[in-house]
């Protein structure tokens, strides 16, 4: 009996990670820009791990496997943020004019960037 | 029913619908009206990135009949030396013997000894260690060379600055400006995880024989650190510890102790002569012979390759 509500339960996350997922390719493919792209797999995909990952820390049970688990999360929280970050940066640093694809509420934080690197 | 379909467009579904079909959003219909629209006169600060020189220099050639010639003929050629390639390797490929069938001429009795054999022969609980640093450490050794050769090979064709000091100085402070490190973000993250990912590097190195790993493996996972320390905290700091002269050193020392290293043992293995290095304890960590000692060579020769090659693309320098 618990067994089974643990593999529903891991199964429920898991579809809800492909669903976090999926939406995220959705982003990529409906966008135009690179800066909006990025908006659309940076958020999603931190989640989308969480929830993946933890569906399979559920199905695996408590052992040496799910704590490596953990640590993929865990390592994939502080890195792949950050790659983002950087990619945003670089996008915005080689488009020339920005506020013509979205809205820059702040348009000496652009020019900050601009100006730096 | 009628009624529902004429209150489809306005309702969320539509609008979802037509979303999915043509992206009619507001944000997407204000990027394209922006999109269209004529640029803003730039403002100062909004002064577009200088190009590089060699971005803008193009072929402004025109071509002659002759030359015109020519390449349509180095096309067919290549296409069909590259189809004949394809078509050789094909033709092999489907005389090969079926995978996993146990009357393949690989199944002879050189894999049953290393299985068999291997562990106690070796000292070495990982398998494919104990085959390719101590029966087949010849081999490993000449692979490390072609790793060394290759760097040599990009020293010879992408190093740059040998001539004016001064006009290096000025070329590495250019360098340093266009840089895109001193990203506060990725500074503290790479100060987070660089420790962790080096240690890792050691751990697979120094556990080569005990379990999957080696100094190859390891020495990625090493150089990789040392690439990621340079992009988030620049020229300066990694020249603090790592320079050409480093490189030099570090791959020469490994290389020539592992070649010399194994010259002691096929030497003495071969002349049937008593030798100092014993296999010891399967498990433990100081066992197996020379191969703790090969791995710890051959990922340094790994680690500094990988950051050398980078670097060396990167600017032309290590």
């Amino acid at each position: 009996m618990l067994d089974w509500l643990r593999f529903g339960l891991g199964t429920l996350l898991m579809l809800g990670g492909l669903f976090v997922l999926v939406t995220a390719v959705l982003g990529q493919f409906r966008f135009r820009s690179a800066l909006n792209r990025i908006h659309a797999a940076a958020l999603v995909d931190t989640l989308g791990i969480l929830l993946m990952l933890g569906g399979l820390i559920l199905l695996a049970g408590w052992s040496v496997v799910s704590l490596k688990l953990v640590l993929v999360i865990a390592f994939l929280w502080l890195t792949s943020p950050v790659s983002s970050h950087l990619l945003g940066k670089l996008a915005v640093t080689l488009t020339d004019h920005p506020e013509r694809e979205m809205q820059v509420d702040d348009p000496s934080l652009t020019r900050d960037v601009k100006e730096g690197d | 029913m009628a009624k529902l379909r004429e209150n489809l467009p306005s309702s969320r579904w539509g609008r979802f619908l037509r979303w999915l079909r043509e992206g009619d959003d507001v944000l997407d219909r204000s990027m394209a009206e922006a999109l269209e629209a004529p640029a803003p006169a730039p403002a100062d600060a909004l002064v577009p990135l200088p190009i590089p020189r060699r971005l803008t220099r193009t072929r402004q050639r025109n071509l002659t009949r002759m030359e015109k010639r020519l390449r349509a003929l180095y096309v067919v050629t290549a296409v069909l030396i590259c189809s004949g390639i394809i078509a050789l390797l094909l033709v092999t490929t489907a005389g090969l013997p079926d995978f996993g069938d146990p009357d393949n001429p690989a199944n002879n009795e050189v894999p049953r000894h290393y299985i068999e054999k291997g562990l106690e022969e070796t000292g070495a609980v990982n398998i494919v260690a104990g085959m390719i640093l101590d029966y087949r450490a010849f081999d490993t050794l000449g692979e490390s060379n072609v790793l060394f050769v290759a760097v040599c090979a990009v020293i010879i064709l992408l190093r740059l600055h040998s001539g004016d000091p001064r006009e290096r100085l000025r070329d590495e402070a250019d360098e340093r400006s266009r840089e895109p490190g001193h990203d506060i973000i990725l500074q503290v993250v790479a100060a987070l995880i660089i420790p962790l990912i080096l240690l890792f590097g050691v751990y697979v190195i120094l556990n080569g024989h005990l379990s999957p790993g080696g100094g190859f493996s390891g020495g990625a996972v090493m150089g990789a650190a040392l690439i990621l320390f340079q992009l988030a905290f620049g020229e300066r700091h990694t020249a603090r510890f790592f320079t050409f002269r480093t490189f030099r050193i570090v791959s020469v020392l490994a290389l020539g102790f592992y070649a010399s290293a194994k010259a002691y043992s096929f030497f003495t293995g071969a002349n049937h002569l008593p030798s100092f290095i014993t296999p010891g304890i399967p498990g433990k960590i100081f066992s197996a012979g020379l191969i703790p000692y090969l791995n710890i060579a051959v990922g340094m020769v790994v680690c500094c390759t990988m950051y050398a090659l980078y670097s060396l693309f990167r600017k032309g320098d290590v």
